[in-house]
């Protein structure tokens, strides 16, 4: 990138939010995944406006533009791969407008996912959107993610709950689709166009999006099993009998004994599989489903079977479950935490055949995840510098997608595609298909400057 | 090239978790000043990947080695090693300032350090006040800056002091610098509480500063005499427990020692063994409440008390709601916490002074919340913290820091 370019960026952003000094650009060089990239450059824009003219300059001069938020996906989305501008949005963290009456909350991309939910709770609002990184990802992130976490069995994924964004596409022009309504066919779902686009066809510059309330109580039972056999068919019957729990979060016993040696809550070590499940709504109604659940479980040899008493109890197991990917950094050098979902009832097969998968390529595999909607994480330790281990490593998560794709499910859940599936998407989708994206990308970004390298 | 060991850094995940815990990265909302960047910058400069800079240490010094990052880590990332070697390779590259040279000098040498207290007394009561009365000290207007004592505090006490009644054991005091210096008061609290519930507290003359404002900053290898003149005086198998009265000197006794030690390639095994009795005088009290209680009249005067936990005592040794417990049992006492009395205060030792705009955003906020509920004392048992809280109220604020064993004497009966 030429000095003229740096200084009418520079320009623009005012000197204070322009960085390009060795130390800032190394440290936008990684996400939670495990490769990295160098940015020529990193801005912290605070308008829509900044991020137009920025747009203009990057689009005319044919310049790489990564967009990213906290930084904390799973799958390099925000890494930049081809360098370029790194736009960093962490700045533009306003709340613009919440009215819990009409049920909106109108935000800038920066804020933090937690913050709203801070900020709803005042007016016993939620947000329901809530990945393990809620406390520090951003809506915006959340959004081009099209994030998901455990309570998305029962509220759905971020996508259910963008109504409006104001977007800035990669010529620089501004785009506003949506509205305050939940009802709103007037054009293309901007969310269909926008969530999940992995900052590969705008920038989102705003957004509303729908929230609801809190629902009246909430009980959290953790169920424990000799067989994780057992643990998985009870979560299957469980959603296949009708019940629709807030959450249902699934751990095996490696899980279970690093999150203990991590957090000491009093886990069983000794349970081969244990399901963590949260109930929410009318008290009446939640006292009827838990029973049910709890016989359910009995039915398939559930060992025990604890209710948490307290919200510190439940809010402690909760706390664990969501630190789970940071815990299983301290079993080996790296680790690779695959997403890949199937049909709730395809469960059972789907970690036996992980299973299987491991032990025929011989790599320390344990799996976690959001079992209730099928989305399980298979996750492997390993050490990347050990060539011929990730040989194996690799060979094997790919038999996952395909044994997941056979299954009826796909590549990704909710990690997104970014650096991590990108090469493996020919494997789930036709050609034609393929060709579809491509469409999209092209006719939005035909120069190929916003977040090149990943998916589209 | 530098040979620096990184091993830390390879434990992080880059969760980013931690990017709510940091009270440096909450203000910037900045990467770069985030523990996750600066486990990751210390690792590329350990693999010679990135090169050190003036930049990259002011990096290395935004951060107020508070440990919040590494109490809610779930990969169990050891910060603090790492950064105070990282600190360390920096100063060794580009220089350490003049005042930290001079800080250091004191520190180590005892008889200066008393010498130096002496003229700084003079310069603190009287030439301060006169002439720089308006002057700031970082964040911190001069005239809040605390007075000094008019004789060092382990001067005026006898080595040991007798219990009343029968001996229930026998404690050594280590009164940090602070208490020696400028908060006498604090030390004369514990000394007659300790008597009181029957102990026979002992003062050792010899004892010396703990070290971490040296090591903090990477100066490890100036704090090793420190370490190992405290580790002799204090590793006594005969004691029931070793009081600290400030929670900074109780993270270098009760933890760091070892971690430096081990650093410097030293045995540790004594280190290991002292920490073993350190104990805060807080969390003492509390372990043995029930000496306590009839010890306390039953008329004290009520007042509101609001809590800020000091970050050296929350993570870096691990007590967590003793204090707040000691002090619902003190008669009079209508104790009101405040919502973010767990968060760090933003002094962070002489973070206040290094990077003052970023400190006075954190300690008002704390200040926001403590006025907030009402209280009129506001207990604390850092010396630091005590400082950098009470050196930013207003002076129309309603407001008094003080150390929780003030509290707790006040409360015995004649």
């Amino acid at each position: 990138m030429n000095n003229n370019i740096k200084a009418e960026l520079k320009k623009i952003v005012t000197p204070d939010r322009f960085r390009d000094d060795p130390e800032t650009l190394a440290s936008y060089s990684y996400d939670g995944f495990n490769v990295r990239a160098t940015p020529e450059i990193v801005l912290f824009p605070v308008t829509t406006d900044e991020i137009s003219q920025t747009m203009k300059i990057a689009n005319h001069e044919k310049i790489p533009v990564t967009v990213r938020g906290a930084g904390t996906n799973l799958s390099g989305g925000s890494v930049p791969h081809q360098k370029g501008i790194v736009l960093c949005l962490t700045k533009m963290n306003k709340i613009l407008e919440i009215k819990t009456r009409d049920r909106y909350a109108i935000v800038q991309p920066g804020v933090v996912n937690g913050d709203l939910q801070q900020a709803l709770a005042k007016d016993n609002f939620f947000f329901p959107p809530d990945p393990s990184s809620f406390t520090v990802s951003t809506i915006g992130g959340n959004i081009a993610e099209n994030a998901g976490g455990p309570r998305c069995l029962k509220y759905g994924v971020t996508v259910d709950y963008v109504m409006g964004l104001e977007v800035v596409l990669a010529s620089g022009k501004i785009i506003r689709l949506g509205s305050r309504n939940v009802k709103d066919v007037t054009g293309y779902r901007p969310s269909g166009i926008f969530c999940g686009s992995e900052g590969t066809l705008g920038i989102i510059t705003e957004a509303t999006v729908r929230v609801a309330p809190i629902p009246e109580t909430k009980q959290t039972a953790m169920i424990t099993f000799a067989d994780l056999d057992h643990s998985a068919q009870t979560v299957a019957d469980v959603i296949g009998s009708g019940i629709l729990p807030a959450a249902a979060e699934l751990m095996d016993n490696a899980v279970i004994n690093v999150v203990e040696d991590a957090m000491q809550l009093g886990l069983p070590r000794d349970a081969e599989g244990i399901i963590l499940v949260d109930v929410d709504g009318v008290e009446e109604a939640v006292e009827k489903e838990l029973n049910k659940i709890v016989e359910i479980a009995r039915a398939n040899h559930a060992t025990d079977i604890q209710i948490a008493r307290t919200k510190e109890e439940s809010d402690a197991l909760w706390t664990a479950r969501r630190a789970v990917y940071g815990i299983q950094n301290r079993l080996s050098p790296d680790i690779i935490v695959e997403d890949a979902t199937v049909p709730v009832s395809r469960i059972p097969e789907m970690i036996r055949g992980c299973k299987k998968i491991a032990a025929r390529h011989d790599i320390k595999f344990c799996i976690v995840g959001h079992a209730g909607d099928g989305n399980l994480h298979p996750t492997i330790s390993t050490d990347i510098r050990n060539k011929e281990e990730m040989k194996r490593v690799e060979a094997a998560c790919i038999e996952i997608f395909k044994l997941a794709h056979e299954l009826g499910g796909c590549l990704t859940g909710e990690h997104g595609v970014g650096l991590a599936k990108a090469p493996y998407l020919s494997l789930v989708m036709s050609p034609d298909t393929m060709e579809f994206l491509s469409t999209i990308k092209a006719s939005l970004d035909p120069n190929n400057i916003l977040n090149p390298g990943k998916f589209a | 090239m530098n040979k620096m060991d990184a091993k830390e850094a390879y434990d992080c995940g880059r969760c980013g978790l931690c990017l709510l815990t940091c009270p440096v990265y909450q203000n910037k909302i900045e990467e770069s000043f985030s523990p996750r960047a600066k486990v990751q910058l210390s690792k590329y400069y350990a693999e010679n990947n990135l090169p050190g800079s003036p930049h990259l240490k002011d990096i290395m010094s935004q951060c107020l080695m508070c440990g919040t990052c590494t109490a809610n880590c779930p990969s169990g990332v050891g910060h603090e090693p790492l950064f105070m070697r990282m600190r360390a390779s920096m100063a060794e590259d580009f220089g350490e300032k003049w005042i930290m040279k001079v800080l250091y000098h004191f520190l180590t040498h005892d008889e200066q350090l008393k010498l130096a207290a002496k003229f700084a007394k003079f310069g603190r009561n009287v030439v301060l006040e006169k002439l720089l009365k308006d002057f700031r000290v970082g964040t911190i207007p001069v005239k809040q800056m605390p007075n000094m004592n008019a004789q060092p505090f382990r001067d005026q006490m006898p080595e040991i002091n007798e219990p009343q009644g029968s001996c229930k054991g026998i404690v050594l005091y280590f009164a940090g610098c602070a208490t020696n210096y400028a908060y006498e008061d604090v030390g004369k609290a514990v000394v007659q509480v300790l008597t009181r519930m029957g102990y026979r507290v002992e003062i050792p003359g010899d004892q010396v500063c703990c070290g971490l404002p040296m090591f903090i900053h990477g100066a490890m290898e100036k704090a090793r005499n420190n370490i190992l003149k405290n580790i002799s005086i204090l590793n006594r198998e005969d004691v029931e427990a070793v009081i600290v009265d400030c929670a900074t000197c109780g993270s270098a006794l009760r933890n760091e020692y070892s971690h430096v030690l081990r650093e410097l390639g030293l045995d540790t095994q004594d280190a290991q063994s002292l920490a073993l009795k350190v104990q805060d005088v807080s969390e003492f009290l509390y372990d043995r409440i029930e000496l306590l209680v009839p010890l306390l009249k039953s008329d004290n005067n009520i007042e509101k008390v609001t809590y800020h936990n000091p970050c050296h005592l929350r993570n870096a040794q691990g007590v967590k709601n003793k204090v707040e417990a000691l002090l619902t049992r003190i008669p009079g006492v209508d104790f009101v916490p405040a919502i973010d009395a767990d968060s760090c205060c933003g002094g962070g030792g002489t973070f206040f002074y290094d990077h003052p705009e970023v400190s006075k955003k954190i300690v008002d906020k704390k200040i926001f919340n403590a006025k907030k509920t009402g209280a009129s004392l506001w207990a604390t048992g850092c010396p630091g913290c005590q400082v950098n809280l009470s050196g930013n109220l207003e002076e129309t604020d309603q407001i008094r820091v003080i150390h929780p064993m003030q509290i707790v004497s006040k409360a015995l009966a004649d």
